[in-house]
């Protein structure tokens, strides 16, 4: 019996170790940020806050902010609403149609991202409205979203039951009023979890951005790569936890709010066919 | 007409349907169109005439089939090692009591961008790095020791930005499994190992897979991580290309790259999505 539970103790160790060095670097990003020093060193001299009062108050890096939300606001709503008539256009339509139109719409998943990123650089080089503008990076930001947008909704759509429309109808909605007051509300959280998740993939996105930004135009991961590639500027560090802060603070919403389970349901009601990674 | 199979409620005509597809059908075709124009730049010589002799040229230099063999290698370490590491942290997970404050420990670092995790370990392995300050505070080393811009560095740094991938990947499937099935296997004799690898392994095995290809293409399609932690020297695909298009602006040459990126990725996911398929059909007859 001491043989098992010394096992037991060990898989824990293990796994509990594990799990407290998946946020690590985070944690020690953290304790630079609040250092006074102007290079890092470790441990830091002092405690200060003057790398955060430096991002909040510098135009500069409020501006990337501010352009880094906004598309992903605009790529987000966009790929959604695409989604959301897409789904509808495909729902109930010939399972072979639907399995081909499927695939396309999926097809960004399978492409890495450092091939997506010189494809779209050179569709939009060269274009005055899509080079290194505000637009050029929604549209990328558009087809990158596209799998994941159309995914929960898809789900949601084809969880709907008949009989709730049915119903409706007979007592005596229109097809309008049912579409509205039934149909919609019940696709909301699938809605939702769309935006959710595309707004974060946009601002999040580096990789293919790297090829569209601009000196106009430039989104914070991209501004925070160009400063960490050149050197290890306190002020990253503060950005950096700033945002790392905000992901655990939405993380603790949504496991108060609706459960955590919303970041598993998309892929696990997958149906056949429509799986690709 | 009236026959409702939906459950929208709606009866939508065809050219109902179509209009609603037009915007997606929009996005897709641009998708489609930037490849298109990928293709035909690498395939087209100075002249303009069609031609192999990017893809010639770039096969036949010795740096070039260097990147690409360490693309290959690169990636399929950090799925292997991702794939190993998430089994038993998934399977913790998904048993245990604090279930909730463990996902916020795998999931808030999955929300946030790739280049602030890959900058937090140039905060570690950098030469004025913290690992580097710690070694020499305490007289092990005068010297910072070379850690950045390794390989090592590069395989270490992204096995640990893509591991929550794997984890939620491998969980999405194992959250399903019947308690009831594991169970079973408990009041039947077998012990945890056992019941592991005869009930829970083989009903969790698609999740794995669909997250081993989704590992393998970021890590072979990444270019911010490998700059940052693998540099310049070592070169992979990824960064390869962004030298083709920021230093040498040869669009062709990185179009063909990206080609050969593509094709190499594919080659290498296909089977894992294949099996992956077989098994969920199977999974599903059960």
């Amino acid at each position: 019996m001491t043989g098992m539970a010394l096992r037991l103790g060990l898989w824990r160790t293990l796994n509990v170790t594990l799990l407290l060095v998946l946020p690590l670097p985070l944690v020690i990003v953290a304790i630079v940020s609040f250092s006074p020093d102007r290079f890092l060193s470790f441990p830091p001299t002092g405690f200060s806050l003057v790398w955060y009062r430096e991002f909040l108050t510098s135009p500069d890096w409020m501006r990337v902010f501010g352009i880094s939300a906004a598309i992903a606001a605009v790529a987000a709503l966009v790929s959604c609403t695409f989604a959301v008539l897409a789904a509808l256009a495909l729902d109930a339509a010939p399972a072979r149609l639907r399995g081909i139109c499927e695939t396309l719409i999926l097809a960004p998943l399978i492409f890495p991202h450092a091939a997506l990123g010189i494809a779209l650089y050179g569709m939009m080089n060269g274009i005055d409205l899509l080079d290194g503008t505000f637009l050029g990076i929604c549209v990328a930001h558009v087809i990158l979203a596209g799998p994941f947008a159309y995914r929960p909704i898809s789900v949601a759509l084809g969880k709907l039951e008949p009989a709730m429309a049915e119903a409706a109808m007979n007592l005596g909605a229109t097809r309008q009023e049912t579409f509205l007051r039934v149909t919609l509300p019940l696709l909301r959280p699938g809605m939702v979890s769309a935006l959710l998740f595309t707004f974060i993939l946009s601002f999040d996105e580096v990789t293919v951005t790297l090829f569209l930004v601009s000196p106009q135009i430039t989104t914070l991961p991209i501004e925070i790569f160009h400063h960490v590639e050149q050197s290890t500027d306190p002020v990253v560090a503060a950005i950096a936890t700033f945002l790392v802060l905000a992901a655990v603070l939405l993380v603790i919403i949504l496991q108060r709010t609706v459960g955590l389970q919303l970041f598993f349901s998309a892929e696990s009601d997958e149906k056949p066919g429509g799986g690709a990674a | 007409m009236a026959a409702i199979i939906s459950g929208t409620g709606l009866a939508l005509s065809p050219a109902a349907r179509l209009l609603l597809a037009l915007p997606k059908a929009l996005a897709i075709g641009a998708f489609l169109f930037s490849l298109l124009g990928l293709m035909i730049a690498s395939f087209t010589d100075a002249g303009g005439g069609a031609s192999l002799a990017l893809y010639h040229d770039l096969l036949n230099s010795h740096a070039t089939r260097l990147a690409i063999w360490r693309t290959l290698w690169v990636a399929t370490m950090v799925t292997l090692i991702c794939l190993v590491t998430a089994y038993p942290l998934a399977t913790f997970i998904a048993r245990s009591r604090h279930r909730d404050l463990m996902l916020i420990l795998v999931i808030s670092p999955w929300l946030t961008s790739l280049v602030i995790r890959t900058f937090g370990w140039v905060v570690l392995l950098g030469n004025r790095g913290v690992i580097n300050q710690i070694l020499m505070g305490i007289g092990l080393t005068s010297e910072p020791i070379q850690i950045i811009f390794t390989p090592f560095a590069l395989v270490l740094g992204l096995a640990h930005v893509l591991l929550p991938f794997m984890v939620i990947s491998i969980l999405s499937v194992m959250m399903q499994i019947d308690r009831r099935l594991t169970e079973a296997g408990m009041s039947l004799g077998a012990g945890p190992v056992e019941t592991f690898f005869r009930v829970t392994l083989p009903l969790s095995a698609p999740g794995a897979l669909s997250g081993c290809a989704l590992v393998y293409l970021i890590s072979a399609g990444a270019i911010v991580t490998p700059l940052l932690l693998g540099g310049l020297r070592d070169r992979v695909i990824g960064t390869q290309i962004f030298q083709e298009i920021f230093a040498l602006y040869d669009f062709p040459r990185a179009a063909a790259l990206a080609l050969i990126l593509v094709v190499t990725s594919l080659i290498a996911i296909t089977p894992i999505q294949i099996a992956e398929a077989w098994l969920r059909g199977r999974i599903s007859r059960i």
